[in-house]
């Protein structure tokens, strides 16, 4: 099995990252690949309950969250982050775990690939 | 693991990925990635025992001086040494 | 060895696709298999339609060229719809595919070399 960490950075709205990054990671499962996703800097507001990019017309994040149930994939969210967007009303449909910016360290070097994005 | 750092000195990423490489890692410059070696922070990496090399072309191309570099410049064949002896990556 | 590249960001604008041609040539010169999948704007670098001026690189031509000799490379088909590029503005040797051979490619390759969005 390959293990594969995908760390989006880049916001919701405004690009296409977060919706490419778990689209990706929602393709590795046709192989023996455990994909995980990894929310850094601004991709953090994802998990926020009023993040719509909706809002602005853009594709929305729905239908992440409907195949994040449907495969069971770990996302992870840094403490640290969520303090610096000032997120307080989190998301449970993304099953975020909250680790550490000390903690990141010890993820991705248990992966095979990292693939920032 | 292979790091790739392809980004300059002001991206916030590019920090967060130095600081989260750990010894025996390799940290590859490329792109205005060459400009962190250049830059101070990157012997703090050096001191936590991780090796750092900086694509030779895209350095110079950028204007950098050959003197001012305090990591090892190097071409895509070693680059691609690099890989083949450590084969995870970070990119 | 297999090394498989992905580049995510478009020609010419950004380095990438110089970068992945230097990385390819050298994987190649040393005997591995390489392969390239181009995602999201990077598409538009397997368009033959593409035509730089005449001082400047053809990036498609170049990647037709390395495909002649040996390079695989696969393009995300959902992203050549987005960006209006069909099947048959492709230059040869690029197939259109999508995340099921980016899978196959990942579970596959001894190296990945993401480059980063």
């Amino acid at each position: 099995m390959k293990k594969i960490l995908f760390v989006v950075y880049q916001p919701p709205c405004g690009t296409i990252w977060v919706n490419e990054a778990f689209r990706t990671a929602f393709g590795m499962y046709g192989e023996d690949i455990e994909p995980e996703l990894l929310f850094l800097n601004e991709a953090t507001i994802s998990i926020s309950q009023e993040t719509g990019p909706a809002k602005l017309g853009m594709l929305s994040l729905k239908m992440v969250q409907k195949y994040i149930k449907k495969y069971e994939t770990k996302v992870y969210a840094i403490k640290e982050d969520i303090e610096k967007f000032c997120i307080n009303d989190i998301d449970a449909r993304f099953g975020a775990e909250f680790i550490t910016n000390d903690q990141v360290a010890e993820l991705i070097h248990s992966k095979d690939f990292v693939i920032f994005m | 693991m292979v790091i790739l750092v392809k980004y300059g000195t002001d991206h916030a990423v590019e920090s967060r990925k130095i600081a989260w490489a750990k010894e025996s890692d390799t940290i590859v410059l490329l792109q205005d990635g060459v400009f962190w070696a250049k830059d101070d922070r990157i012997k703090e990496a050096e001191a936590k025992k991780i090796k750092v090399f900086a694509i030779k072309d895209e350095y110079l191309s950028r204007g950098c001086l050959e003197k001012d570099a305090k990591v090892p410049l190097i071409s895509y064949d070693k680059f691609i040494e690099i890989l083949e002896k450590d084969t995870k990556t970070v990119g | 060895m297999k090394f498989t590249i992905q580049v995510m960001v478009p020609p010419y604008t950004y380095e990438d696709m110089d970068t992945a041609i230097k990385i390819i040539e050298a994987a190649m010169k040393r005997g591995h298999e390489v392969r390239l999948f181009l995602f999201s704007d990077a598409v538009l670098a397997a368009n033959s339609q593409v035509k730089p001026i005449r001082i400047d690189r053809s990036i498609p031509k170049k990647l037709e060229e390395l495909a002649e000799q040996g390079l695989r490379i696969e393009v995300c088909g959902i992203c050549l719809d987005y960006r209006g590029v069909t099947q048959e503005m492709l230059i040869k040797g690029a197939n259109a595919s999508g995340l099921p051979e980016l899978a196959e490619l990942t579970m596959t390759s001894d190296i990945f070399v993401n480059l980063m969005a």
